[in-house]
C-alpha cells in the first residue's frame, strides 16, 4: 500500500443497516474525497437520512466497513478483532463531524451565541473569550451578524438553520453532514441557506448533502448518488446523472421532482 | 343605521346576563365570609356606666374566631420556633426528595432493565404506601435495626457501629421519611420533564461531540426544567403542609407548637387558626418565588415572557391613565 495518497474522507463498503427486521440500507459504497461535495438525493425512505446517520455513528451499521479519514467508524481493528469503541472515543471523533439537521434543533433555551459557543466551550474546552469570538465570526459569515442576544423561537426558519450550521462550523469539522437541510423551511428561505452551503463547499469543505434540491446538486456537488430502496441504484458526475439517467427508477423519480 | 356625532357606527356589547347573576350571587358569598369572620359574640356578661337613671348597659361581645387571641400567639417564640422546624423540615425534605428523584428519573429512562427496574420499584413502593405509615416506620425503625453500621456487606467486618437511637432523633426520623417518599414523587414529575425534550436537541447534543452526561446537563435538563418547576412548586407547598404529620411522631414544628399551647389552655381554634394564617403566608411567599423560578427557565420557550405582576400592573396603571382624555387633570391630581 502506498502511503502518497491520504485516505478518501468518507469510504463506505457494503453498509448494511436494519430496524426491526426491515432492512434500511442494503449494501451501500460510496466515496467522498477531501473537499469533495457528494450529494445524496432518493425517495423517502429510500435510506438517505439512516446512511448519513451511520456515517457519524448516530445510528449504528450492522456489517459493512465504514471509514471516516481512513478511521473505522466506532470500531477499532486490533489483532484481527473489532473492538467497539467507548462513548467517549465515539463522541471526540462525532465533535470534528459537523451534522445539520431537517429541524434544525437549535438549544431552544440558549441563545444564538450561546448555541455556537456551547460545543467549543464543553467539548473542545475552548475559552470563553475565544469561543464568542468565533463565534461572532461564524454568524457574520453565514449573514447573522448581530443576532448574538436572540432566541431560536425568535429567527426565521432560514435564520436557525443559517445558525445551526455555524454551530456545527464551531467545532471546526473535517467533514459536514446535511440531512435535508431545506426540507422544513418555506420556499422564499431556501436560499438563504443554500447560499450559506455554496460558500461553504467553495471554500473546501467536505460535505455530504442528503436533499431534494436537484438545482443545488447540479451546480455545487461533486458526485450525486440516488439511493433506492436501500442501495445506490446510480451515481456519478451531476450533470451526466442529473440530465441522462441511465436507470428507469432514476428517470422515474427525476420525472417526479423536475 | 344610527350613528354618533362624529359619523361613526356605534358599537353595543352583548349583555351577559347569566354573568351578572353568577357575579351577584359570588358577591352575596363573599359578604356572608367576610361578615362571619369579622362577628361578635355576647360573652353573656355586661358593663355598665353610670349611675341610678342614667345607668348604661352594654353586653359585653368577644370576636366569633377571636382574633385578638390568634394574633396575640402569632409571633410568640414558641410559634416562631415551630416555623422555622417547619421551614427546615420541608427544605430538607425536598432537597432529599428533589435530588433522589432525579437520580430516580434518570435511572428510569437507562436502557439497562436492572436500572430502570430499580427505580420503578421504588417508586412503586414509596408512592404505594401511606406517608404516615412511613414516618412511624422511620420513626421506629430501631425496633428493626438496634445499631447502625458501617462495614462490608454480608460480612462481620464493621468500621463503626452506632445506636440508632442516639443518631436518629424524630426530626431526622421525619426528614428521611418525607423526603424518600417525595422522592417517589419527585421522580415522575423529572421523568415527565426529561421526556418532554424533544429527542432532536438530544441528537444535536450529541452531534456535537457531547457525552451524555454532558448532553444531560446542559442540554435536557435546562429545557425539563420548565415543565418540571410548576408542579414541584405545587410538591413544595405540598409538602410545607405534609409536615405538619410529623408533629404524631413529636417533632414540635408549627402544628405541634400551637397544639402543645391549646393543650394547655384549651384556646384550640384560636391557635389552629394561628397556625393556618402562618402557612398561608409561607405558601404566597412560595408561589411568588415560583413565578418568577418558572420566568427564569421559561426563556427561549415564548417569543415575549410573560409580564411579571409589577409590570402587569404597572402597565393596567398607564391604560386607566390613558383612559382620561384630559391627563394633566389626573396626573395633577395624584400630584396633590
Amino acid at each position: 500500500m502506498s502511503v502518497s495518497a491520504p485516505p478518501l474522507m468518507v469510504e463506505a463498503i457494503g453498509v448494511r443497516k436494519h430496524f426491526a427486521g426491515v432492512e434500511v440500507l442494503k449494501g451501500v459504497d460510496l466515496k467522498v474525497g477531501r473537499g469533495e461535495v457528494a450529494c445524496l438525493i432518493g425517495p423517502s425512505g429510500s435510506g438517505k437520512s439512516t446512511f448519513l446517520r451511520c456515517i457519524n455513528h448516530l445510528e449504528k451499521h450492522d456489517a459493512g466497513e465504514l471509514l471516516v479519514d481512513g478511521q473505522l467508524v466506532g470500531y477499532e481493528l486490533r489483532n484481527a478483532k473489532l473492538y467497539e469503541r467507548s462513548d467517549r472515543q465515539i463522541c471526540a471523533e462525532r465533535a470534528r463531524i459537523g451534522m445539520v439537521f431537517q429541524r434544525f434543533n437549535l438549544f431552544q433555551h440558549l441563545t444564538v451565541l450561546e448555541n455556537i459557543t456551547l460545543g467549543q466551550e464543553k467539548v473542545l474546552k475552548v475559552k470563553d473569550d475565544a469561543a464568542r469570538a468565533r463565534a461572532r465570526e461564524l454568524l457574520d459569515r453565514v449573514g447573522l451578524a448581530g443576532r448574538d442576544g436572540y432566541y431560536p423561537a425568535q429567527l426565521s426558519g432560514g435564520q436557525q438553520q443559517r445558525v445551526a450550521i455555524a454551530r456545527a462550523l464551531a467545532m471546526d469539522p473535517k467533514l459536514m453532514l446535511f440531512d435535508e437541510p431545506t426540507s422544513a423551511l418555506d420556499p422564499e428561505l431556501v436560499g438563504e441557506v443554500l447560499d450559506v452551503m455554496r460558500d461553504l463547499a467553495r471554500s473546501g469543505m467536505t460535505m455530504i448533502v442528503v436533499t431534494h434540491e436537484m438545482g443545488f446538486a447540479r451546480e455545487a456537488a461533486n458526485t450525486v448518488y440516488f439511493l433506492d430502496a436501500g442501495v445506490i441504484e446510480e451515481w456519478g458526475d451531476p450533470r451526466e446523472v442529473l440530465t441522462h439517467p441511465t436507470s428507469p427508477r432514476l428517470q422515474n423519480f427525476l420525472s417526479k421532482v423536475l | 343605521m344610527s350613528t354618533d356625532g362624529d359619523g361613526s357606527i356605534k358599537v353595543v356589547p352583548v349583555r351577559h346576563v347569566g354573568r351578572w347573576v353568577g357575579v351577584a350571587a359570588a358577591l352575596v358569598v363573599v359578604a356572608m365570609i367576610v361578615h362571619t369572620l369579622l362577628s361578635r359574640l355576647p360573652t353573656g356578661q355586661k358593663t355598665c356606666r353610670g349611675v341610678g337613671a342614667s345607668r348604661v348597659c352594654h353586653a359585653v361581645t368577644e370576636w366569633r374566631f377571636s382574633w385578638d387571641i390568634v394574633f396575640r400567639y402569632f409571633t410568640t417564640s414558641e410559634i416562631l420556633h415551630g416555623l422555622l422546624v417547619t421551614l427546615e423540615l420541608t427544605a430538607i425534605a425536598m432537597a432529599v426528595g428533589i435530588v433522589l428523584g432525579m437520580i430516580l428519573a434518570v435511572m428510569r429512562l437507562s436502557p439497562n432493565r436492572v436500572l430502570s427496574g430499580s427505580a420503578w420499584t421504588y417508586t412503586w413502593f414509596f408512592r404505594g404506601t401511606p406517608v404516615l405509615v412511613q414516618l412511624l416506620v422511620w420513626f421506629n425503625i430501631a425496633i428493626l435495626y438496634p445499631r447502625i453500621s458501617l462495614g462490608i456487606p454480608f460480612t462481620a467486618v464493621a468500621f463503626l457501629t452506632v445506636h440508632t437511637n442516639t443518631v436518629f432523633t424524630p426530626l431526622e426520623a421525619a426528614c428521611v421519611a418525607l423526603g424518600l417518599n417525595e422522592a417517589a414523587y419527585m421522580s415522575e414529575i423529572a421523568r415527565a420533564g426529561l421526556l418532554s425534550v424533544d429527542e432532536g436537541q438530544v441528537e444535536a447534543a450529541t452531534s456535537i461531540g457531547m457525552v451524555r452526561r454532558q448532553t444531560l446537563r446542559y442540554v435536557v435538563m435546562p429545557q425539563a426544567m420548565r415543565v418540571i418547576i410548576p408542579p414541584t412548586g405545587n410538591e413544595v407547598i405540598s409538602m410545607l403542609k405534609t409536615s405538619s404529620l410529623a408533629s404524631v411522631i413529636g417533632v414540635i414544628e408549627l402544628l405541634g407548637a400551637a397544639t402543645n399551647i391549646y393543650s394547655a389552655n384549651y384556646e384550640i381554634m384560636p391557635l389552629l387558626l394561628t397556625a393556618s394564617l402562618w402557612y398561608l403566608v409561607v405558601t404566597t411567599v412560595l408561589s411568588i418565588g415560583q413565578f418568577y423560578l418558572e420566568r427564569h427557565f421559561g426563556r427561549g420557550a415564548l417569543r415575549t415572557p410573560p409580564p411579571t405582576p409589577l409590570q402587569r400592573m404597572r402597565r393596567d396603571l398607564a391604560g386607566i391613565v390613558a383612559k382620561f382624555p384630559n391627563r394633566r387633570g389626573l396626573a395633577g391630581a395624584v400630584e396633590r
